[in-house]
Parts: structure tokens; sequence; C-alpha cells
């Protein structure tokens, strides 16, 4: 099983080119393949505009309006349909946004329990459970049972990656995760992100502008133009 | 069906801006309500309309006509390119009355469709009373099928209905054609018969049914009284009335009976399209206003949850980032709408029962009325809800699809 495993790359790209139509042709990326360890952690830099979030976008597989090919853990992605492309990220990738996107109306373990109510392979004791636990990790564990919108930005940005790390994806993207966070709840989340690519062996993938961030990763991807200068 | 996952998210939606949620649903009950209001109301004048109608006018008459066409008697039985010329034509029935009465009678009683048969001899008479000399009609009935399919004793005004049935010399007279003769309870009326037999009635008995034809010009008695006064014999009738469970079917029972009988028979619409068009028209009438107010109401929903659908734009990004997929979007925002109509549906029933029971009892003291008239029919609420919902779900069905369609990443990243 093990064996069977690590024989695939957590995530590999090949030839990856993408244009934008408006509003005049441009192309964005241009001819991009790596491919990344499983366990990494690691950053996607460059400067604004250099095509860093269109490239996470990719991986994510929410963006499929490109050429090349991606595949994650083996699984071939680019010609899957949107609704198959939807429960592959639903089961094997969590997002952190810049922004929580928490649902304002529902607790912070209602919030947590979402993705893994929709995959529905467990019971939803095993997910409340899996959930608080979740929340112990990360710890807030006493904020549970309150309302979403009620938490502070740095609680409410644990909250987002706990959501993400609930159905134990193979791989964590991350938009900016630490960009609205003041430099404690950086620290935080990063040494959060830096415990599950240790520990569990999650991949971490994180676009940052935040150079102190990226230094301290396993890796660094620069990007420039559209084209890879460094990783 | 609905995940509850998909069901718990359109709950927080509903439930976290009450003030939407109040809007549309009273916008859905106002148009269910006044569905059943319109419906009611036109229902009840209909209603109204059809029993003073049918207080004088039967279903279905059955009775022996003339020749329509008097002016080529010959036509049946000579060739058209033949000159037939018959100098000052006159029709000669042999017979006035419908043969063979009692048996027509047992056919039509068999039927399942009919509810009530009676036997009339009418005859055109002149009612004198001193010097005034009116002409109408007389009508020779059995009281209590009558009664039974005219309703007659409810518009009495002085004596009793069942008094026919034990005066031979009775008559209950129309109230203006009382006044016009100047006659009173227990008078005498002369009357003169075409064949010139004359007759005096006791007047035992006055009716006002707010139909001028037959207040102002029109005496029932007994129908054995009047084949006497005909000379004819016991089984002599002029017409036979029917009345039907349902008098839209007049037409079919009539066409599926005129085979049988050599005599017309004629379903009420042929006589009376005014009626047929009133009823139709209000239909239409009450039913377009309806719709329209759903409609409208359609549109209320319609705008709100494109409010909803832009308001959380970005809780619709992320659920489709975490592995959502448009089927769920589309269920989260359908579901939403579908509980706001069901919801506004139930107390827009409520509603509208109240606000037409409320009218029903509004004064309203014109013609034979007492109060504006409203007739319930469960159809009408189911057909109210029913629409409803799929207003509902029609105004609903277009934000969730826009939702569904949304890209995750344009929205994320602006």
């Amino acid at each position: 099983m093990n064996n069977h495993t690590t024989q695939h790359k957590a995530l590999e790209v090949k030839n990856i080119s993408k244009f934008f139509y408006t509003p005049q042709k441009f192309q964005v990326l241009k001819d991009i393949s790596f491919s990344v360890e499983k366990g990494e952690f690691l950053s996607l830099i460059g400067k604004s505009g250099s095509g860093k979030s269109t490239l996470l976008y990719l991986l994510s597989t929410m963006d499929t309006d490109f050429s090349g090919q991606l595949s994650i853990n083996g699984t071939d992605l680019t010609n899957k349909t949107q609704n198959q492309l939807s429960k592959f990220r639903n089961e094997h990738i969590g997002f952190v946004f810049q922004f929580h996107y928490l649902l304002p109306d529902f607790s912070a373990l209602d919030n947590i329990m979402l993705p893994a109510l929709k995959l529905g392979k467990r019971s939803k004791d095993e997910i409340r459970d899996s959930a608080l636990e979740k929340l112990n990790l990360l710890g807030i564990k006493d904020q549970a049972y309150k309302q979403a919108n009620k938490l502070s930005g740095g609680q409410q940005q644990r909250v987002a990656i706990a959501r993400a790390l609930i159905n134990e994806p193979s791989i964590i993207m991350g938009d900016e995760p630490t960009g609205n966070l003041d430099s404690k709840n950086t620290n935080i989340v990063f040494d959060i992100f830096r415990e599950l690519a240790q520990e569990s062996g999650q991949t971490i993938i994180a676009v940052t502008h935040d150079n102190e961030f990226a230094n301290n990763c396993d890796r660094k991807i620069v990007l420039g133009d559209g084209q890879l200068i460094e990783g | 069906m609905v995940s509850p996952t998909n069901l718990k998210i359109s709950l927080s939606y509903i439930t976290s801006r009450m003030r939407q949620t109040l809007v549309a649903v009273l916008s859905v009950t106002f148009g269910i309500s006044m569905y059943i209001f319109m419906n009611s109301f036109m229902d009840g004048v209909n209603d109204t309309q059809s029993d003073m109608a049918f207080s004088t006018l039967a279903h279905v008459r059955v009775y022996n006509d003339v020749p329509e066409d008097k002016s080529n008697l010959m036509a049946k039985t000579h060739q058209s390119d033949e000159v037939v010329h018959i100098r000052n034509p006159r029709v000669i029935r042999y017979t006035e009355n419908i043969k063979n009465s009692a048996g027509i009678i047992d056919m039509l009683s068999k039927d399942d469709e009919v509810t009530g048969v009676a036997p009339q001899l009418n005859t055109n008479v002149f009612f004198r009373n001193g010097s005034t000399k009116i002409n109408g009609q007389l009508s020779g009935v059995e009281p209590n099928k009558e009664d039974q399919l005219f309703e007659i004793s409810k518009y009495m005004v002085e004596g009793t209905w069942e008094q026919l049935n034990s005066r031979s010399d009775g008559m209950i007279i129309g109230s203006g054609l009382a006044t016009r003769l100047g006659v009173s309870m227990n008078d005498h009326v002369n009357i003169l018969t075409a064949d010139n037999v004359s007759r005096s009635y006791k007047v035992i008995g006055m009716v006002t049914t707010t139909i001028s034809g037959v207040d102002n010009a029109k005496a029932f008695i007994n129908i054995n009284s009047a084949r006497q006064l005909n000379s004819k014999n016991k089984s002599y009738v002029s017409d036979i009335q029917v009345n039907l469970k349902d008098f839209t079917k007049a037409p079919e029972v009539a066409a599926k009976y005129q085979p049988k009988i050599p005599f017309t028979v004629e379903a009420w619409q042929i006589s009376n399209g005014q009626l047929e068009a009133g009823d139709t028209l209000r239909n239409i009438l009450a039913i377009a206003v309806s719709l329209t107010i759903l409609l409208v109401a359609g549109f209320g929903i319609y705008n709100i949850m494109n409010m909803t659908v832009n308001e959380k734009i970005r809780e619709i990004a992320i659920l489709k980032a975490m592995g959502f997929d448009a089927k769920d979007i589309t269920e989260i925002f359908l579901v939403q709408s579908i509980i706001t109509g069901l919801l506004g549906g139930l107390i827009g029933l409520i509603f509208g029962y109240v606000i037409s029971a409320i009218v029903n009892m509004i004064p309203f003291q014109i013609a034979n009325l007492e109060t504006l008239p409203i007739s319930f029919s469960s159809i009408d609420f189911v057909m109210a809800f029913v629409f409803g919902i799929i207003t509902t779900i029609l105004a609903g069905f277009f934000p969730a699809r826009k939702a569904s369609k949304l890209d995750p990443v344009e929205i994320i990243r602006s």
C-alpha cells in the first residue's frame, strides 16, 4: 500500500500554458512544468501579474481553461467534467484563502463539517468528533459552537484551515493564507502548515507575498512573466 | 432527495435575513389569498346568477315545436326543381302536446345525470280583473316536482307553494302581475284562453323571483286544473323540464336524448347564450386577475432570490471550491424558494379563506341577495396552492441556475 502510493508524485504539471482573451489575447502562463513530492511545503511567489495565482487555480482544478497536463496523486485531471472535478476537490484538496469565506450564520463546528458532510463517507458523529479534533489541533476548541461571524480574524482563518483539513486531503492549497493576518497569527498558521507537512505527510502549496514565509518553506517556486524562474 | 447539508444551508439563508424572507413569504401569501378570494367571489356571483336564472329555467327542456321554417312547408316532400305554390299556408299541428309523456319522463328519470323531471302544461292566456286585461302565461305544474327543480317555494312572498297540491281552484301569481291586475290574496282572477274558455281562480299565493318575465306575466296552477281548463286527458303535457347534476353538461344530455325523443330536446345554453357567456367571461376575468397577482408575487420572489444570490456570491464560490457541484448549489437556492412558497402558500390559503368569509358577511341587498356572494370550492384552494408553488419554483429557478453557473475562480480572485 505504502509502496503503491509513493510511486506517484503529489502533483505533476507538464507544459502548462494559459491565455487570457480579454481585453486582448495575452499569455499568462508559458509552458510550465514541475512536480511536487508528497509532504512538501512549497510556496509560489512572484511579482503581482506574474501568474502565480492563476497557476494555483489551475492546480486546484477550479480553472480548466488551459493546455498541458495536470495530475494529482497519479490521477490525470485534464479531461474531467466539472462534476467529477468537484468530487475530486472535495476529497483530495483543501483550500485556504486570503479571506476565510466561512458561512457567517453557521457555527465554527458546522462550517468545518460541511466538506465532510458533502463527501458523505463518515457518519455525522464521526465527522463532528473529527472536526472537534481539528479545532483542538488549531487551539480554538473552545470556540467550536460560536457563530463564525462572532470570531476574531485569526480565529476565523484557523476555522477555515480546519475546514480545509476535515477530509484529510492530500494537498492543501493556500492563496495568500496569511495575507490578512498580523505577524503573530501568521506565525501560528505557518507552524500549523509546517506540522501538517511533516507529521501527516500532507502537501502544502501556498501563494504568498510574504518573503519570510516563503523562505521558511521547503521549496520556493518563483514565477516571472508567466515563466518558471526558479523552482 | 434534498441532502440534509444543502437543506441546512438553505435554512440558514432563510433565517439569516428574516425581513427579506418575510417580504417574500408575504408576496406569495398575498398572491394566493387573492387568487382564492377572486375565484370564490366569481364562483359566488356565477352561482347566484345560475340560481336566479334556473329559478325558472330548466337545464334541459323537451317540447313540441312547430316547424322552424314555415315559408315552404312542402320542402321535405317535393324536389327543389318543382315549383310548388301554396296560397296562404298555415301550420296545422295534429298534436300540440308531447305524446307518450309518461314514457319520456320515465326514461329521463332513470338517467344518473338527471336530478329532477317536471311535466308542465303551459297555456298563453289573458288575465282579467274587471276591465284590466293582461297577456301572460298560465303554467300548469305538478307542485312537488316543480319545487324540486326550481325551488320556487323559496320565492313565495305570500301563501305557501304546497297549497297548489290541494286547491284545484287556487292560483299562485307573480307579484308584479298581481299589482298590475290590482288583486291581492284571496281575490279572484278570471282567465281567458285562446280557445275562448274562461275560468276564475282564487289567488292563494304570490311569488317574487326578481325575474320580470315571471313576476309580471306568469301564474301557476295545478297541472290537473290546467288539463281541465284545456279539456285534455290526464297525461297531457306541453313541456317536460329536466334538471341535471351539472348544468354545464346540458348540451351533451340534450344531444344524447334527441334521437330517442321525437320532440325538441333543448339545452338551456341554446336559448340563453348570455348566461353562459357571462359565466365564462367572469371566470376568465377572475383567473386573469389572480394569475397577474401571482405573477407579480413571482417577480417579488425572483428579485429577493437574486439579491440573496448576489449577497452570498462568495459563499457560493467557496462551496464550489470545497467540492459542492452545480446541482448542490441549484438545490440550495431552489429549496429556499420552495420553502418560502410553501410557507406563503399555507398562510395564503388561510388568509384567502378569512378574506372571503369576511366579504361574505358584507351586506348587499339587491335582488334576492342579502350579502355579497362567495362560494368556496376545494378546487380553488388546490389550484391556488399549485399555482403559487409553480410560481415560486419558477421564480427561484433562474437565480438558482445563475448561482450554480458562477465561476468560483472569478469570484474569489476579484
